[in-house]
């Protein structure tokens, strides 16, 4: 089966030469694995916290289109797709990384139901899915516990830290918002992963979750650096990033913009200011397609806050 | 806003349901969530004895209640059923989520054993049940209270115990009258191979890649012979030395006086069943679908049989014939190092096969046992072991 040769077959045996190196210990060689795994994913994984971080800057322009189109729901999706077919971003983009490790999850979930010796039929079949290494034949069987983790069985402790780990993740990648229905949301969306996940924990091999716990953990890592610890610890970035770069010229403007905006857009604003000051990184118009440089001043997405208004409902004058 | 929001959560949503419809699919399909088991036939006095499947009708897509309760048939030579009684499983603790029952099967791999009007099988539920052969009135279970972890091997009578290995590395010997136990022998790792007895020596090989001699009095150790692989066949004797293939595809011949080695010889891959010894060759059945027939003193190849399906259930030897059933249910007759087919039976065959009086009894995994005649291939009778 083409499934076998290509997914199941490579996987069984990479965890059997590894073990071999780890004295057979099977959950080590899929902390291994995963982190291979993971470093062949990053690129995916990179694209997918910088489209999360491209989404979190849009939001202010987002928020705008809500307010602009509240009453036509037709016109607010066409000018959203717009906005992200302009910024040259897809929701879904967010998600395909994911999609991309469900056939590994699928691969080594059918790869430890054989490799641990728990149900004789299974592990029989083990025969047909090695390759001719003679390390292969002599590594085996392979242990089947690790730490206290049965890797066969479920494991309430294991189930807490997937859960855990998830909820760490999708916490750093959720974007503010002002918006209450929205916040609803992205409070729902934080918990319905991580407890879905970790009730699978529960029913699946106790290795599949050390995958999953070693994928999140190394995801946590790789996102920090990006993008620091981004709404884990909101506050603290926040009061740290005002204090570290405050230049004049991006405040004046957005003093100027007071005026223009209401509270809640206000809010919107200085928290972009502060968080995109926070990442450190280098301000350019390249999150909103805009292909002109950066001059310094105010940061392209801001500029496009602050124009949208003025367009959209007409309740100020037009500049010359 | 809301729209665009709403989307990719019934985006992220569906990928979720398609992970976890995804995972549980894989889960139940292809890989079995519990065992179930499935024994050879033990034939004495003129009755057999088998313990069947447990299986869903029709079944095996999602994840569908999986029966628990397990069985053990007796019948006599003509396939008309004596008695069946059901054993009931121990509970599993914790257990319950997603596809894995709420207690554990009592899924019966091992072929029981019978002797002095008692019959003896393990179940993977890690309960020995020894049951009257005429009635099949329980008589007792080992431990009293809880379980031991599973039992995949069959067990062996000899003298006044009988003897299995289990799942936890120990070697059990249990007073057969009574079940109390006598002796347990601890291994560095599980034990799924039937233990073999000859005089006062029971052999057994283990997941820890020794073969283990041990006095069947006190289990005390006369000597350990160490493969490079893993142990399931049952080692048998044939001129004074031991056969039993191992995991890193080697055949080998131990010397039974001091388990030194006497030769190996390297197959495809695993060997799983136990050899047959016959006209001073040893056949092996492998994984990689070939009966090597090999030279018993020097180890030498004698022949190579394609059978081109794995073989796992432990051949038959019946006069000059070697009767061998390959995982995709074919009987075949080996005469002069030629296969011969005999039956072509309707699902694949693990359990071992039991010859008596001119009648190879095959137990496949269609829940059916078999009785085909051992010349001819002709099926005197077929008996569905589930009742449907």
């Amino acid at each position: 089966m083409w499934w076998d040769i290509i997914a199941v077959k490579p996987m069984i045996n990479s965890l059997i030469a590894l073990s071999s190196f780890l004295s057979g210990n099977l959950g080590l060689s899929i902390i291994l694995l995963t982190i291979i795994i993971n470093f062949a994913l990053l690129p995916l994984v990179l694209k997918q916290i910088r489209a999360s971080k491209a989404m979190q800057e849009l939001q202010p322009k987002i928020a705008e289109l809500q307010k602009k189109y509240s009453k036509d729901r037709q016109k607010l999706a066409q000018e959203q797709m717009k906005l992200y077919r302009e910024s040259g971003m897809s929701p879904a983009g967010c998600a395909v990384p994911m999609l991309i490790q469900m056939p590994v999850w699928i691969a080594l979930f059918q790869s430890i139901m054989r490799l641990v010796a728990i149900i004789p039929e299974n592990f029989l079949s083990l025969s047909q899915y090695l390759y001719s290494w003679p390390v292969v034949y002599t590594a085996l069987p392979l242990q089947n516990n690790f730490l206290w983790v049965n890797l066969a069985g479920g494991d309430i402790f294991l189930a807490i830290l997937v859960g855990g780990t998830m909820w760490v993740q999708q916490k750093m990648v959720t974007p503010v918002t002002t918006d209450p229905q929205q916040e609803a949301q992205n409070r729902m969306m934080l918990w319905m992963m991580p407890l879905m996940f970790g009730f699978l924990t529960l029913t699946f091999p106790g290795g599949l979750s050390i995958y999953w716990i070693t994928s999140n953990i190394f995801r946590i890592i790789v996102q920090y650096f990006i993008s620091g610890w981004g709404t884990l610890f909101p506050k603290t970035v926040t009061k740290k990033a005002t204090k570290e770069k405050k230049p004049k010229k991006l405040m004046a403007p957005a003093e100027q913009t007071s005026v223009e905006q209401t509270p809640v857009e206000k809010e919107a604003v200085t928290e972009v200011v502060a968080v995109s000051s926070a990442e450190g990184e280098k301000v350019t118009s390249e999150g909103t397609g805009d292909k002109r440089p950066y001059r310094g001043g105010y940061p392209a997405h801001l500029r496009d806050v602050r124009r949208h208004p003025r367009r959209g409902k007409g309740r100020h004058p037009k500049r010359g | 806003m809301r729209f665009e929001r709403s989307k990719k959560d019934k985006v992220l949503f569906i990928i979720g349901l398609l992970l976890a419809v995804g995972l549980i699919g894989a889960g139940c399909v292809g890989i079995k969530s519990t065992p179930e088991g499935g024994s050879g036939v033990a034939v004495a006095g003129g009755t057999l004895y088998v313990a069947p499947v447990l299986r869903t009708a029709g079944g095996g897509l999602g994840c569908e209640p999986q029966p628990s309760v397990g069985k053990l048939i007796s019948m006599d030579t003509s396939g008309a059923q004596q008695w069946e009684v059901s054993l009931e499983p121990s509970a599993r603790a914790g257990g319950g989520f997603g596809c894995a029952p709420a207690s554990v099967p009592v899924a019966i791999y091992g072929t029981p054993a019978v002797n002095g009007g008692l019959v003896y099988v393990g179940g993977y539920n890690g309960i020995v049940y020894a049951l009257n052969s005429n009635s099949g009135a329980l008589r007792w279970v080992y431990p009293r209270q809880g379980s031991l972890q599973p039992i995949i091997g069959g067990l062996v009578v000899a003298g006044d115990k009988v003897f299995f290995g289990n799942s936890d590395g120990k070697v059990y010997a249990l007073d057969a009258e009574t079940g109390d136990k006598k002796w347990e022998f601890a291994t560095e790792d599980k034990l799924w191979s039937t233990p073999f007895v000859d005089g006062d020596t029971l052999y057994i090989g283990s997941f820890d890649k020794r073969l283990y001699a041990l006095n069947t009095a006190d289990g005390s150790e006369k000597w350990v012979f160490e493969a490079e692989g893993a142990i399931t066949s049952t080692p048998i004797i044939y001129n004074d030395a031991l056969y039993f293939g191992s995991f890193d595809r080697h055949l080998y011949a131990v010397r039974v006086e001091d388990g030194s080695l006497k030769w190996k010889f390297m197959g495809g891959n695993w060997f799983w069943a136990s050899p047959a010894a016959s006209g001073n060759n040893i056949y092996a059945g492998c994984l990689d679908g070939k009966v090597y027939v090999v030279d018993a003193e020097s180890g030498s190849e004698v022949a190579e049989i394609n059978l081109e399906r794995p073989i796992s259930s432990s051949p038959a030897v019946v006069g000059g014939s070697v009767i061998v059933a390959t995982e995709a249910g074919k009987v075949y007759a080996i005469e002069n190092n030629q296969r011969r087919e005999l039956r072509t039976l309707e699902a694949k065959v693990l359990a071992p096969l039991y010859t008596s009086n001119g009648v190879v009894y095959v137990h496949a995994e269609n829940d059916k046992l078999y009785a085909l005649n051992v010349q001819s291939g002709a099926e005197l009778w077929a008996l569905s072991l589930s009742g449907k």
